[in-house]
């Protein structure tokens, strides 16, 4: 039975020249996981508000959409507000009262349910969901992770028909995804519910779907089976951009052109390589290892705590960073990488230990010096950066601060802005940019204050592979400037593809740090799907590119003789 | 730390109300210990009162802890007639204060630079205060068998005059006091 | 989990007023002691942490204000020096401290409530009458901690750009103006998606209904109708003269009628419940676990 059935929808916002929509047909069947996926931009979101009545945006539209046989316009309000249940992006700003068990009964208080029916289903739900541990507990004092949680929770309390989720695990660190993922999973299979989720992070989505949609600029580009869209995409463009943002497994197996089916886990990728290629040439060939003499920033054993009864966040942190190098700091949630990289940018003081940046000790600079020329940094949400209504006015501000003449400053900007493609973004307000969008103009704000290092974090968080491989291309170009990088990241991919070397944090220290092929060759479980897929063949591989340059190689010693 | 801001707020306030009142510390018998003049042929002198009578017929409205003759006498009578030297640019108030003082009779003023009369007002004699017998009571003035319509601070006595202190239990209708029954 | 913090909100909002009532109207020394004793008590088996550090801050409060009344009051037949002009006396002092023993008392049982009466307690009593109400004031309770959050984060950011964190108090004012312009745009764009999320989730819907989690059980019941009969009885006593009490112009004693020592007793109680309640829930624990 349809569920969902989009005939020909067109839309486009007031007073915009591009459509948001163009020509939209598809079906979702009732029980199906569907999987929505695109650069951002391409009307992805628009779309799942189309379906949802009560969030569709205003503008003009044309072509219908049909929920159960009824146009979604004619469905009762209770039906409509009810039956159809809604997750957005951002897992705080959903979140509406101050208390668990008031946000979970939020949704039965709306249908105007008895007591004991809301007492039931709140109990019900908090059960599936795991969430009895802190179901009396105060909303603001949750992870994101359990936020969105909580926020899927308070949906299905509604018990909806069908769920549409909005790229839900964007903002969340890696393990919270997966869990998030795992619970759609499970309520797929084991509630037979219907689910249409937007996402980029595609890499434990795929095999739970049963359904991939790509889209671009608005129409559907392609829809169909995940095994088969490799093979599509690649059969419309072999250097499309949304392949890159397939799981690693897909990746691989697109890169290689054989004829085999589709793998889609770690498991079939391993299974895939074997019966495929073999381990006659094992390594790829690295450059060595060489840093400059000049140290930029340099921690040694660095104790910090936020009070003088609380815990050690960092318990003698100690590592080096050379001149020029971009070096990655990685680490699962709460390990105190963040505080790190605070304590470094002079944000917090270190109560034991000693800093120095450009030979320097920190507490030697005064004032504002450290952050003139010196040191600049990009926090985790780029929306803190900017305080006015334009991105320009922020430029110009900071041009101010830094004592730029007018005509220094327009050239300064006018690069900038071209280097990192944003130009023509400088005249909106930061808040109607795109994650990608607002993480390159702060990013430009920081590059203003020319600093000789510049530190990152968590710079993937709420960004697309496209726009992660824009990133990548924009580290790259200051790498060759010269500029410093340290880049905090939860992003094992991100992290293989732009440091010289990398670093494990854990436990309030740096337990390890070296060139990234032999960081993750060497670990298990905290690296790359694309080196866990190649590591019983392969020993240094770690991106999908290094794989499939193997691969080929292989391929070629073998057909040779 | 913010309740240690409030005590030390707390204290300061106090610090200052005790400095700005300044202080000069007597015992008792040191106040009471008081020169009041002889009375000589040629000195000018007034005579004085204190009554409340009018509280010998609303006992029922007294404040039960006042209820002895030690702070009622049971005659109404707190300091009889008696005659005391009037001194330059004496006041009803002035001669109030000598004459409780010289009798070791307790008095409770509010001082002028505290209401809006800018004149001082008697709270209470010998623990009989305003309210002490019902809503409508407290202490009132006369001299020479009339009330004057302004504060007993603000009152210049003359050579002969005599002042009654009256205490009323009904806004001076019970003393006789005929422009408070209008006003 | 303390016992008293399971009761329902209804019976322990009574509680609390009931015995603020009393307190706050009463100057009889017997029975303000009675307020603070019961309340210290209660306030220590609830907060047992910071309670003594807590304890030595209200010393010198007590002293001030016992200090002072006979400053502003010179009422009083045992005078003990002049100062001003004015005598000091000692019903002052004792009355001022009597006072002193009243408002830690309150300040204390305002601890209690706080601490017991939690946000959530509080919207579900007022929650009933005014729906909308409720939804607003837990809709701000979320809000405020999501600013102030974000308020750090911006502030941190533009430190590390080196900007808005001039020295002198105007630059400070200044950006601290500027940095509060932007938080409210933010907050507007927040909003919107919050508004999003209500009504995805059917809000505005006709017939929208309110939903606790608390349950008026039989323990409450019988919980307000103790407290209940205590203050009637120590109200009833009061004004039949069981509690009058005079500091000026000379104390009166301490009465030992028996309708006085009837209201003692009744009031004694009131306060003292939640202790005996806590305590005799620790007992039945201890019991337990020997048991075990």
């Amino acid at each position: 039975m349809d569920l969902f059935r989009v005939e020909n929808l067109t839309f486009s916002y007031p007073q915009a020249e591009k459509k948001a929509l163009d020509g939209v047909s598809l079906t979702i069947k009732s029980g199906e996981f569907a999987v929505l996926c695109g650069q951002s931009g391409c009307g992805k979101t628009t779309l799942l508000k189309m379906l949802k009545r009560e969030l569709s945006p205003h503008g003009v539209r044309q072509g219908n959409v049909r929920y159960n046989g009824t146009e979604l316009g004619d469905l009762d309000e209770r039906s409509a507000a009810c039956e159809i249940g809604f997750v957005m992006q951002n897992p705080e700003n959903q979140v509406v009262t101050d208390k668990v068990w008031h946000e979970l009964a939020f949704g039965p208080e709306s249908m105007g349910l008895a007591t004991d029916v809301i007492r039931r289903r709140v109990g019900e739900m908090a059960s599936f969901f795991g969430i009895q541990a802190w179901f009396r507990g105060n909303t603001g004092e949750l992870s994101g992770g359990q936020k969105q949680l909580l926020n899927l929770a308070s949906v299905m309390v509604m018990q909806p028909k069908v769920l549409i989720l909005d790229e839900p695990t964007s903002q969340l660190d890696p393990i919270a995804a997966s869990d998030f993922i795992t619970t759609l999973g499970k309520l797929n299979r084991e509630l037979g519910l219907t689910i249409i989720l937007a996402e980029h992070r595609l890499e434990e989505v795929f095999p739970a779907a049963d359904k991939v949609l790509v889209m671009e600029e608005g129409k559907v580009l392609l829809c169909g089976l995940p095994r088969e869209i490799g093979r599509q995409l690649r059969a419309i463009s072999p250097k499309h951009p949304m392949l890159a943002g397939l799981p690693s497994a897909v990746r691989i197996f697109s890169g290689l052109n054989i004829d085999d089916a589709c793998p889609l886990t770690v498991k079939d990728g391993r299974r895939f390589l074997s019966a495929h290629f073999t381990g006659a040439i094992d390594r790829v060939e690295i450059p060595e290892y060489t840093h400059s003499q000049i140290i930029a920033a340099e921690m040694k054993n660095v104790w910090f705590r936020y009070g003088r009864d609380l815990p050690d966040v960092l318990r003698g942190v100690s590592f080096t960073v050379y001149q020029g190098e971009s070096f990655c700091v990685l680490g699962g949630n709460g390990t105190g990488k963040t505080t790190a990289l605070n304590v470094l940018a002079g944000l917090n003081q270190a109560y034991r230990g000693k800093i120095v940046i450009g030979g320097k000790k920190i507490k030697e600079y005064k004032g504002n010096e450290l952050y003139r020329h010196n040191i600049a940094l990009l926090p985790q949400n780029p929306q803190t950066v900017f305080l006015k209504n334009n991105v320009r006015e922020d430029f110009d501000e900071i041009c101010k601060v830094m004592e730029y003449s007018a005509a220094e400053r327009d050239a300064l900007i006018a690069e900038i802005a071209v280097q990192l493609g944003i130009a023509h973004l400088t005249d909106k307000h930061p808040y109607d940019l795109s994650g990608g969008e607002q993480q390159k103009c702060a990013l430009a704000k920081m590059l203003l204050l020319k600093p000789k290092i510049l530190l990152l974090d968590e710079p993937t968080k709420g960004i697309d592979a496209f726009a992660k491989q824009t990133l990548s291309g924009i580290l790259r170009g200051l790498k060759a400037q010269g500029i410093t990088v340290i880049i905090v990241t939860h992003d094992v991919e991100f992290a293989c593809e732009n440091s010289d070397r990398c670093a494990l944090f854990f436990d309030g220290e740096i337990v390890s740090a070296d060139t990234p092929n032999s960081f993750f060759a060497e670990n298990n479980f905290y690296t790359s799907s694309a080196n866990r897929i190649s590591r019983h063949i392969y020993k240094n591989a770690v991106t999908c590119d290094e794989v499939i340059e193997l691969c080929k190689r292989n391929y070629e010693a073998a057909h040779e003789q | 730390m913010k309740k240690k801001d409030l005590h030390v707020i707390l204290f300061l306030i106090l610090a200052a109300a005790v400095l700005l009142k300044g202080t000069h510390i007597r015992s008792v018998e040191e106040y009471y210990r008081t020169h009041i003049d002889d009375i000589t042929p040629e000195s000018e002198t007034v005579f004085i009162s204190i009554r409340c009578n009018t509280v010998l017929n609303n006992r029922d409205k007294l404040n039960p802890a006042l209820q002895s003759d030690e702070f009622v006498p049971p005659d109404g009578v707190i300091l009889q007639k008696s005659e005391y030297v009037l001194r330059e640019g004496d006041t009803a108030f002035d001669m109030l204060e000598r004459a409780v003082r010289a009798n070791r009779i307790q008095m409770e003023y509010q001082g002028g630079n505290l209401n809006v009369y800018n004149s001082v007002y008697v709270q209470g004699i010998n623990y009989l205060y305003e309210f002490s017998c019902g809503p409508l009571s407290g202490w009132m003035y006369l001299v020479n068998g009339v009330f004057p319509n302004y504060g007993s601070s603000k009152y210049t006595l003359c050579d002969g005059d005599t002042v009654e202190w009256v205490y009323t239990c009904d806004l001076g209708c019970d003393v006789g006091c005929e422009w408070m029954e209008g006003g | 989990m303390r016992a008293f913090e399971s009761v329902h909100p209804a019976a322990a909002f009574a509680y609390f007023i009931s015995v603020l009532l009393v307190a706050m109207f009463t100057a009889h020394p017997v029975l303000l002691c009675e307020a603070l004793l019961g309340a210290v008590l209660f306030c220590a088996i609830l907060s047992a942490k910071g309670f003594w550090k807590n304890m030595a801050s209200y010393v010198p409060l007590f002293a001030i204000i016992a200090l002072s009344n006979p400053l502003f009051s010179h009422n009083g037949v045992t005078m003990l020096f002049f100062l001003n002009g004015n005598p000091v006396t000692l019903e002052a002092v004792l009355y001022g401290a009597d006072i002193a023993v009243m408002l830690i008392a309150v300040i204390y049982w305002f601890q209690c409530y706080s601490f017991v009466m939690t946000s959530d307690k509080f919207l579900y009593l007022f929650g009933k009458a005014i729906p909308k109400l409720s939804l607003v004031l837990s809709m701000a309770l979320r809000f405020i901690p999501l600013f102030k959050a974000q308020l750090i984060r911006v502030n941190r950011a533009q430190k590390a750009m080196g900007l808005y964190s001039g020295k002198s108090f105007t630059d400070k004012l200044r950006s601290a103006g500027r940095v509060l312009l932007a938080l409210i745009t933010w907050s507007l764009e927040n909003a919107v998606e919050t508004g999003d999320s209500m009504r995805a989730r059917g809000y505005g819907l006709h017939g929208r209904s309110h939903f606790a989690l608390f349950r008026f059980t039989g323990r409450d019941g019988v919980l307000l109708g103790i407290s209940a009969a205590l203050t009637g009885l120590t109200l009833t006593g009061r004004a039949l003269g069981g509690a009058d009490f005079a500091f000026y112009p000379r104390i009166t004693g301490i009465s030992t009628a028996p309708l006085s020592l009837a209201v003692y007793l009744a009031f004694g109680a009131l306060t003292l419940l939640p202790f005996i309640i806590e305590t005799e829930e620790s007992l039945k624990w201890t019991y337990f676990v020997s048991k075990i």
